[in-house]
């Protein structure tokens, strides 16, 4: 909205001057030899103990590996999404209920809203998986998986669906009532929309929450790339590359996802 | 007697506004005292007074955005009701210009226009566009159809939400301080655009600060201060020889900034 150049620093703080500049300079240029002294100290660590052996590296260039893992990731995608979607549902439903005019659909969904807010998803898994089959509730391993990854996170979509829509201003109800529109036709052509673009940045966080939640599919057996990399290790007695080249998969994703986080929020800053 | 004579006054003009003995009060503060009002076809009726005089809020309880605790409004004969379907039928029938303008930003100044008349009157789409590109036009801002409001003047938005008060054929328009959140430039602009509208034979209620505009284009002027009305009369009746000491304080502190 501001000028182009605008970052959190610029507001948080003022334009260094000369001294600080070269302040800034010398601390920068040791913190980065820092780095470096620390990284190759650790390379050094893997080497002496034998982690940088080819042996643990070399199934890396064999096709199937790839495949293997692309499989995994494919899972992992998969259940992301389907846990996303679910508990935006839900969560859509808890806010609407927590904004209602009825007091009882008030106090269920706050107590909805706690206990997915405080309940940690490993437990939610657990009941999905050895609990509720007890009472006859047999699910396929992905739905083991993707509703209790939902559950856990549609507390906080809620929350934070609940703050989007208290940040359209009043007006706008006003605007839209003064027009003679129903109250649902103004919540969801009025302000719901403007809502949810509030909270873009808030919910791609959240699904990079439940991105990182799937991982616990190796509890249920699902495979997702957690899964298969576990799989790998046992195969090739490969713990650090395999865990390493798996995280570098998750953070590519989680930048990603950040960045179409940050497309969005620029693409509607410019539009306004 | 009496019955006939009541007859006559309907028959003649009845008000397209009434407000019959209406109190509101905010917790302990009573900020409407005993308002009686009426609004004939085609008055402009200003409203001036100190802030925090009520005139907002008065303007605020006629489409019935602020409740009220007692009295009755009355739009065009219809008693209005608390809530529900016919509450919005008859706010429907009443435009509301806003100091803020309150143009939906998240659509364009078209669908701004479009909105009401889909929505709440169920026209066509193409109907309503077509209509909406006319009133654009009326107010001058056809060129910026395709923008969102957060491309537009002040000056701009406040016409497309006049445009889009009048693109639900309203038998009113409520204007509470429509030019006090624009800068200097712009408010011609915006008063241009309501001086029309009174003399296309609109019938208006106004709240604003614009005593040249209050001289000008009012009907009626009405003055405020404490929940009560005052004083009511002609601009050149109010003008000349307010009444009240409580009018000659306010029209003074004005004057002297306006020179």
């Amino acid at each position: 909205m501001n000028g182009v150049n605008t970052s959190i620093r610029d507001i948080l703080y003022e334009e260094p001057g000369k001294k600080a500049r070269r302040r800034i300079a010398i601390g920068t240029v040791i913190s980065l030899l820092l780095l470096v002294v620390l990284v190759l100290m650790m390379i050094r660590r893997f080497y002496d103990s034998g982690q940088l052996d080819s042996k643990y590296w070399i199934f890396f260039t064999k096709s199937t590996t790839w495949k293997f893992l692309g499989k995994g990731l494919l899972g992992t995608v998969e259940v992301a999404f389907a846990s996303g979607a679910l508990a935006f549902l839900m969560g859509l439903f808890m806010m609407l209920g927590r904004i209602s005019s009825f007091a009882v659909a008030r106090i269920i969904s706050r107590i909805l809203i706690e206990f997915s807010r405080g309940v940690p998803t490993l437990l939610f898994i657990y009941f999905f998986f050895l609990a509720a089959p007890q009472f006859g509730l047999k699910l396929p391993a992905f739905w083991k998986i993707s509703i209790p990854v939902a559950l856990s996170a549609a507390g906080m979509v809620a929350e934070v669906l609940r703050s989007g829509v208290n940040a359209v201003p009043k007006g706008q109800t006003e605007a839209a009532l003064s027009l003679g529109m129903r109250k649902n036709s103004v919540f969801f052509k009025i302000i719901f929309p403007q809502a949810l673009r509030y909270v873009v940045p808030s919910m791609i966080s959240e699904l990079v929450i439940v991105l990182k939640d799937t991982t616990f599919a190796y509890v249920v057996n699902y495979a997702d790339l957690m899964q298969n990399s576990r799989v790998l290790i046992s195969n090739y007695d490969a713990l650090l590359s395999v865990y390493l080249v798996a995280a570098v998969i998750y953070i590519l994703i989680n930048y990603i996802l950040n960045q179409i986080s940050v497309a969005i929020t620029k693409h509607r800053n410019v539009a306004s | 007697m009496e019955q006939s004579q009541k007859t006559f006054e309907i028959l003649e003009e009845a008000p397209v506004i009434e407000l019959r003995d209406v109190n509101k009060y905010f917790g302990s503060l009573h900020v409407l005292q005993d308002i009686n009002l009426s609004v004939k076809k085609g008055e402009v009726v200003v409203i001036i007074g100190p802030s925090g005089s009520g005139k907002s809020t008065l303007c605020r309880t006629i489409n019935r955005l602020e409740s009220i605790d007692s009295g009755e409004i009355i739009i065009d004969g219809v008693s209005m009701p608390d809530e529900g379907k016919k509450l919005a039928e008859i706010r429907s029938q009443v435009g509301m210009v806003f100091q803020s303008f309150n143009l939906f930003a998240h659509k364009t100044i078209l669908d701004n226009v479009t909105i009401g008349p889909i929505d709440v009157l169920h026209k066509s789409r193409k109907e309503a566009q077509a209509e909406a590109m006319e009133l654009l036009k009326r107010v001058g801002v056809e060129s910026q159809a395709s923008k969102v409001p957060a491309q537009l003047s002040g000056g701009q938005q406040q016409r497309v939400a006049i445009a889009r008060s009048l693109a639900m054929h309203p038998k009113a328009i409520l204007f509470d301080e429509p030019t006090s959140a624009l800068d200097p430039e712009m408010i011609g602009e915006v008063l241009n655009v309501m001086t029309e509208l009174a003399q296309d034979g609109m019938t208006m209620v106004v709240v604003t600060h614009e005593m040249n505009f209050a001289r000008r284009v009012a009907s009626r002027v009405i003055f405020m201060d404490g929940g009560k009305i005052l004083e009511e009369g002609t601009p050149d009746e109010f003008f000349a020889h307010p009444k009240t000491q409580r009018a000659k304080d306010f029209l003074e502190s004005i004057k002297r900034h306006e020179s």
